[in-house]
């Protein structure tokens, strides 16, 4: 016995230690990420508090060498102001006029297009899925000019549905590439097995196919949603009276020759993002959802 | 019920046969099994009947109505697929209950039906349940129930067992062949799975590369395979074959291969009148394992032990023995050839390994040489050429003679 009791905790000394070791090059690790996590959190949420508050300062706490971190005296009046202003109804309404117009056709469109792609085998296919991949590629700064001139010709310059049928261009890729991995991961045989069961084709994509892909709808539309909700520089050109601007153009008209007008443009902004954020908490969950099932089957 | 008729069915996929001129009857009641190695065309054939892929030439009959152009819900046939096709959205109830819904049955019957097919499979408790709650077994369970439930005219069976863990297998099998036959609905099953066509099917169909090559019961199969094919499919461990010359000594004939020699008695030769005049020329003679034994009558071989697996109620062994292997690869199924053909025998080409079966009670051991021994009744006769079993003579013409 004398002889082991030395010797014993020679072996399980180091390892013990050796743990510890690792234990604390983990903790570290682990402080370094969330480290960085916060960081990015902050870079991130800033803006849209400065925006926030900035919206519920009086004038004399906007523009001051001495930064105001909280709207100290909250103020309504630059949303009154803001909402005063002219054509701000006018505006949501084409807003919400567009959004829904582009949110429905590329649903629509964009799934029956996905639907082909996926399930059906054609010639050409291959080459039509790297083509939509491939225009996504071109900035779009490049194709303002020739879309523009197109629509022109088409007479769709300063009218609704010309921005309509230009936002569907770069929506419904996006649109048809996401619903398609969607429709990919729904094996066939689960139609098949409908349609022994006693369904007719329409019946079996409408009953099992379409329910299973509901979290990419919902992605998809929330995609749809943000992109036309925010887009301006296609409203900014095609749009060019005022009766036809979208939220995004009225934004920008408070910025004018003699300065900028920061308190009620941030309140307008404020406003505008409202929709937005509404429709995501309303969806998220699904959201979350909808993204990693696309992407682990896509 | 109702039986399924295959007429002269062909399908083809852009340029590429899958089913050629298949002609089958599953009779009223029947389970029959679609068997081959992937690729064969079993599968094709069995969504021809579904519905779920078009006849290019031929006729399917279902009840003696032709239901080339009818879609597959006009069939009144249950599909079970691989993966089950579960609908994942839908709870086990849903995914009973809708067959019955797409048939517009009246709702309390419905659910009357689902309750008892759910007492019957012992999914009552799991009725609310998704797909992804269920253990693999009681997945194929349900979607065995979505089947029966109908109580459509046949059953088709698509690899349904092919998911499941060996042992789970093994009760799923017996407890499908025991819906069968309690419900006797005409079943058509699809496996590559040759235990499971045998234990199974009341008949079994052999397909390879889109052909039909034996339709017969299990028995028979195995005892009188048709050719070199069905021959090395059917059986495991698989039938050993060898080339051997039919050399007429004396007033008999031998089997030669390489060195090792087999008598044919009278009695074999009468029963395979076509030996006779394939004297001088290279036949395939087949053996199964279990006509390989330690001791007995018959043609003694001597080979040298290269493994001994002891599987508990008995052993395998492999054999080096101084015969010709066979030539012809493609003309028997390639899960049953050697993977490395030359792999411990002595003069690869010359010599071959012969698979017995042995009681548990030999003692051999690797790398001893041991005298085996052959009955020539057992064994089987090939053409080198074609691949086609020799005739058998329909009663032995010996005694027919007397």
């Amino acid at each position: 016995m004398s002889a082991v009791t030395p010797v014993a905790p020679v072996p399980v000394a180091p390892t013990t230690a050796l743990r510890a070791r690792r234990g604390r090059r983990k903790t570290a690790g682990r402080i370094g990420v969330n480290a960085v996590a916060l960081v990015v959190f902050g870079l991130m949420v800033f803006p849209v508090y400065w925006m926030v508050s900035t919206a519920f300062k009086p004038g004399r706490d906007i523009l001051t060498y001495t930064p105001t971190w909280f709207p100290v005296h909250a103020t309504l009046s630059n949303f009154s102001d803001a909402i005063h202003r002219a054509y701000f109804w006018r505006d949501v309404g084409n807003s919400l006029i567009i959004v829904a117009m582009v949110v429905a056709l590329s649903l629509v469109v964009g799934f029956l297009a996905a639907l082909a792609i996926a399930k059906f085998d054609f010639y050409g296919r291959k080459a039509f899925i790297v083509l939509m991949i491939g225009i996504q590629m071109i900035p779009l700064s490049a194709l303002i000019i020739p879309l523009y001139i197109l629509m022109s010709r088409v007479g769709q310059v300063n009218k609704l549905s010309g921005v309509i049928i230009t936002y569907m261009t770069f929506v419904l890729p996006f649109t048809v590439w996401t619903l398609r991995g969607f429709l990919m991961g729904v094996p066939k045989e689960l139609e098949e097995a409908a349609m022994v069961d006693g369904s007719t084709r329409f019946g079996a994509f409408a009953r099992i196919l379409l329910p299973l892909v509901a979290p990419g709808i919902v992605a998809t539309s929330i995609f749809a949603f943000i992109q036309a909700w925010n887009e301006f520089i296609i409203a900014y050109v095609f749009l060019n009276s005022p009766q036809h601007q979208t939220l995004t153009i009225w934004l920008a008209s408070f910025t004018s020759l003699r300065g900028t007008d920061w308190g009620p443009l941030m309140a307008g902004a404020t406003l505008t993002a409202l929709p937005v954020v509404a429709f995501f908490v309303l969806v998220q969950r699904k959201i979350a959802f909808g993204l990693t099932a696309g992407a682990v089957r896509g | 019920m109702a039986e399924i008729q295959f007429l002269d069915v062909s399908k083809e996929y852009g340029g590429t046969v899958a089913v050629r001129d298949l002609t089958l009857t599953v009779g009223e009641g029947e389970f029959v099994v679609l068997v081959g190695p992937s690729g064969c065309g079993k599968t094709t054939a069995l969504r021809m009947v579904a519905g779920l892929e078009e006849i290019s030439v031929g006729e399917i009959r279902i009840g003696n109505r032709v239901v080339n152009d009818l879609p597959p819900r006009e069939r009144d046939v249950a599909m079970v697929f691989q993966n089950y096709a579960l609908y994942p959205h839908k709870n086990v109830y849903e995914n009973l209950v809708f067959g019955l819904r797409m048939r517009r049955v009246p709702k309390a019957a419905q659910k009357a039906r689902v309750e008892e097919i759910a007492r019957i499979l012992g999914l009552q408790d799991m009725l609310r349940r998704k797909p992804a709650q269920l253990s693999g077994g009681q997945r194929q369970r349900v979607a065995m129930g979505r089947a029966i439930v109908r109580e459509p005219k046949a059953f088709l069976m698509d690899e349904p067992l092919s998911n499941l863990d060996a042992k789970l297998r093994g009760q799923m099998r017996a407890e499908i062949a025991r819906i069968q036959q309690t419900l006797a609905v005409t079943t058509l099953y699809v496996t590559h799975d040759q235990v499971e066509a045998m234990t199974m099917g009341n008949r079994v169909a052999v397909m390879r590369d889109g052909l039909l090559q034996q339709i017969d019961t299990p028995q028979q199969l195995y005892d009188a395979p048709r050719n070199l094919f069905v021959a090395s499919f059917v059986g495991s461990p698989p039938m050993n074959l060898l080339e051997a010359e039919v050399v007429r000594e004396g007033t008999g004939l031998v089997c030669r291969s390489g060195e090792t020699e087999i008598e044919l008695p009278h009695d074999v030769v009468a029963t395979r009148p076509e030996l006779e005049a394939r004297a001088g020329q290279r036949v395939v003679v087949g053996i199964r394992p279990e006509s390989v034994v330690e001791s007995g009558s018959g043609a003694s071989i001597r080979g040298r032990v290269l493994l001994v697996e002891a599987l508990g109620a008995e052993q395998l062994v492999h054999l080096d023995v101084p015969a010709t292997p066979l030539s012809r690869q493609d003309l028997v199924d390639a899960a049953a050839q050697p993977a490395a053909p030359g792999l411990g025998t002595d003069q690869p080409g010359r010599s071959t390994t012969i698979l017995g079966r042995f009681d548990r009670n030999a003692l051999l051991r690797p790398g001893e040489v041991a005298e085996i021994f052959v009955d020539p009744h057992e064994l089987h006769f090939f053409d080198l050429e074609t691949g086609a079993a020799l005739e058998r003579a329909a009663a032995p013409v010996a005694e027919l003679a007397r």
